[in-house]
């Protein structure tokens, strides 16, 4: 690693002097390395032209794509093997410190001072007046990126009346749920509104509180939302073994039978319940909007 | 120099006297060894990510609005899609080389987050954040979690399936932020979820405003790289306090980084060819209300939604504000986590009176308060990465689904604490057996682990005999 004579490293040394070989070897001559590196650099340009080629004709992803990394490699290759052909493999030592450091260390930042005494006030103010500047340009672009919440987070589209309809838009009779069946349904005019979305199940059994009894259309049909409660995933599975409503993000599991409170995993709330009737035309319908927000905790 | 390349410099140094400044870059020293490799290999990744990236942006569609698909696709022909989702099949079905960009450049962000997460870890590991480089160490914390959201955006611009439930999860982890959280989800989101602006301010936040971060933080960083030199670990014969060994820019370093950036395009290239990365078209696009089993964000992100899953069930509710069990989850303990790792240089300068500047790399052993730090935050953070599978683990092994939630809870209280504590009192009672005591300077330091050439008690370095690289101890 040094050189005859030479010490590694000498600490009294010029700190500021510059790159220092210890250690040079120089590649062999040799022909077979640059016929090593004309037959892989070349190797890759003909994958090139294979890339371009089967690409713009249409080929096959494997075919143009394989080319392409093929070609690639080949060439990182070559260039690997031009330079371990080409220059000495050198070992340096470099000084770490930077450059200047010490020298200028309590020298002022500019030569040029305020005048008179200090003014601190006026700094201070001229401050303060451009902090309140700044803060004052930036709130109202931010403001405007959204509509203020208002009381949307609190409503949903359902309404007394209004009917529950699959996402194709057909209402729903009670008659069209078997029992132990669910359905995926949604305001009349407002599929798609996440919020608003609610799984209406026939339980076997008449659910018990806190299931509001008066929400409930003979015999057993029940709507809750079917946001959760912990992050907003529809809770959209229904475990038939022991009639529970499952939430596929985090597992959070709710018991349909008791006011869909949760039975298991983070949700820390119960889903909402729809309160439910039936129009004169037999139709399953809102009686109003949920009672308690929907979907997870804001505030 | 080939006459014209020469010529042209020539012409350029008259006008801008580049000639003292180019020898001092060509001439700056590189110590070497593989785990510096990590933060290039992120580098060029990013790279690979801009090129492909733009590719990417000539085709993309930022729009929810159902658009019928057309093209070559027989699955979706004829069908109303989301546009952006519509845009993506089209430019993997019906655009040459559309896919092989597209799998190219998931590949690309797989690869930049990997590689600058095993960066981080190196450099905690080996305690190249001491001073004077805390502040780069927590530029690069900044731009991992940059790189996250990057991740995470670029995740969501499909419209799939799985994207429109991460937004779903996102808009709600938003919403869960104490008192401002509704007005900061209606900022980010231009409304309440699902609005039509979701798409289009992603793809702003991920094709604008984060590359427009992640490259100026990128560049900052390697600024302070080359302002405050490389670390090395401990070389025989060399006084890493002072200098550093290694080889210079040109042509060692630039052969080197040349060779890596092509096998990085190469093997990013065979794994577009090979891996079918998120074919969204199996995934098919996000309705509202609906989602399948198996919701689960980028690896990246599984420790934050491991974290989601076992944490209890938890909300309080105080006057006009409330609590929630995601924002505690969600929100809380990652950000604690980055700011535990961004203060750390702190505590241990602080525990152990450490003094002055330190250049030459550690094993992590020789600091115990650093292994255990160290070994608990990280199997903390895999084994949250690891409940994220819960499911998938009660199904394949049949334990139930409730059993296996309270083995995380458990072991994710348990054992990093277990784990960190243990291996501090290893690396203690190693040092003693050692005779050794944490050094206070990296004088003393250097001094315990590289004997001094000329010192009294080391043997002297071989004089005549010339290795061709430097022995290096342990
Ligand atoms: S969103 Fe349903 S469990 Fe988390």
């Amino acid at each position: 690693m040094t050189s005859p004579g030479q010490p590694p490293h000498d600490p009294d040394a010029d700190p500021k002097a510059e790159l220092r070989v210890i250690a040079a070897e120089t590649p062999p001559d040799s022909t077979l390395n640059d016929s090593f590196v004309v037959l892989s650099a070349g190797g890759a340009a003909v994958l090139a032209v294979v890339f371009a080629v089967a690409l713009l004709a249409g080929g096959p992803l494997p075919l143009y794509g394989g080319a392409l990394a093929a070609g690639l490699l080949l060439l990182a290759v070559a260039v690997r093997r031009y330079f371990t052909d080409r220059f000495p493999d050198v070992e340096a030592v470099e000084p770490r410190a930077i450059p200047g450091a010490e020298a200028a260390e309590n020298e002022p930042l500019a030569d040029v001072a305020p005048v008179g005494p200090r003014r601190t006030f006026l700094k201070r103010f001229l401050l303060a007046a451009g902090a309140v500047f700044g803060v004052g340009i930036a709130v109202p672009p931010i403001a405007s990126l959204g509509p203020a919440p208002r009381s949307t987070l609190r409503t949903t589209a359902w309404r007394e009346g209004r009917r529950l309809v699959t996402t194709d838009g057909v209402p729903v009779r009670a008659a069209d749920i078997a029992e132990g069946g669910l359905a995926s349904l949604w305001p009349e005019g407002a599929v798609g509104e996440e919020r608003a979305a609610v799984v209406l199940l026939r339980l076997s059994d008449p659910p018990r509180p806190p299931t509001v009894a008066a929400w409930v259309v003979a015999p057993g049909l029940v709507a809750y939302s079917k946001v959760c409660t912990h992050a907003g995933c529809p809770v959209a599975l229904y475990r038939e073994r022991d009639n529970a409503l499952f939430c596929p993000c985090h597992q959070s599991t709710f018991d349909p039978s008791r006011g869909a409170v949760p039975t298991f995993g983070p949700a820390a709330r119960a889903l909402p319940q729809l309160p439910l009737g039936v129009d004169a035309d037999g139709f399953l319908v809102a009686l109003g909007d949920f009672q308690a927000p929907v979907g997870p905790a804001f505030d | 120099m080939t006459p014209l390349f020469a010529l042209l410099f020539d012409r350029l140094d008259e006008r801008l006297a580049l000639r003292s400044p180019s020898r001092k870059v060509a001439n700056k020293v590189f110590p070497h060894h593989w785990s510096f490799l990590l933060g290039e290999v992120a580098l060029f990744s990013l790279v690979v990510l801009v090129a492909t990236g733009i590719f990417l942006t000539m085709f993309y569609r930022p729009s929810t609005q159902s658009t019928v698909y057309t093209g070559s696709l027989e699955l979706y022909q004829g069908r109303a899609v989301p546009a952006a989702f519509e845009s993506i099949l089209r430019l993997s079905h019906d655009i040459p080389g559309g896919l092989l960009f597209r799998r190219i450049h998931r590949g690309a962000s797989h690869l930049f987050i990997a590689a600058s997460v095993l960066h981080m870890l190196r450099i905690v590991l080996t305690g190249a954040f001491r001073r004077p480089r805390e502040i780069n160490y927590q530029l690069g914390l900044g731009l991992l979690t940059f790189a996250f959201m990057a991740g995470f955006t670029g995740y969501s611009l499909p419209y799939d399936s799985l994207a429109g439930t991460g937004i779903r999860i996102a808009y709600s982890e938003l919403l869960s932020f104490p008192f401002i959280g509704d007005r900061m989800a209606f900022w980010v989101f231009g409304g309440d979820f699902p609005t039509g602006d979701v798409i289009p301010r992603f793809f702003v936040f991920h094709v604008l405003l984060l590359p427009a971060i992640i490259l100026g933080a990128v560049g900052l960083h390697l600024l302070l790289v080359g302002r405050q030199r490389h670390t090395q670990f401990p070389a025989r014969g060399i006084d890493g306090h002072a200098m550093i060994l290694g080889k210079p820019l040109w042509p060692a370093q630039f052969a080197e980084s040349a060779t890596l950036i092509l096998w990085l395009g190469g093997l990013l290239t065979a794994a577009a060819v090979f891996i079918p990365w998120s074919d969204v078209s199996l995934l098919g696009p996000y309705v509202p209300g609906e989602v399948g089993n198996n919701a689960q964000p980028d690896w990246f992100l599984f420790w934050v939604d491991g974290a989601l899953r076992i944490f209890p069930p938890f909300e309080v509710r105080l006057p006009g504000v409330v609590i929630s069990g995601p924002f505690v989850a969600g929100i809380l303990l990652p950000g604690a986590v980055f700011t535990g790792l961004a203060l750390y240089p702190f505590l241990e300068r602080r525990v152990y009176g450490l003094r002055g500047d330190w250049h030459v790399l550690q094993n992590p052993l020789d600091i115990p308060l650093r292994a255990g730090v160290a070994l608990g935050t990280f199997s903390f953070v895999l084994l949250l990465s690891a409940a994220a599978t819960n499911d998938i683990l009660s199904r394949l092994t049949g334990i139930p689904i409730e059993d296996v939630l309270l083995f995380f809870r458990v072991t994710c209280l348990v054992v990093p604490p277990l784990l960190g504590l243990g291996i501090a009192s290893y690396a203690r009672r190693r040092l003693r057996a050692r005779g050794r005591v944490v050094a206070r300077d990296e004088r003393e330091a250097v001094r315990s682990y590289v004997p001094e050439p000329h010192g009294p008690t080391a043997a002297p370095p071989p004089q005549q005999a010339a290795p061709a690289s430097p022995v290096r101890p342990d």
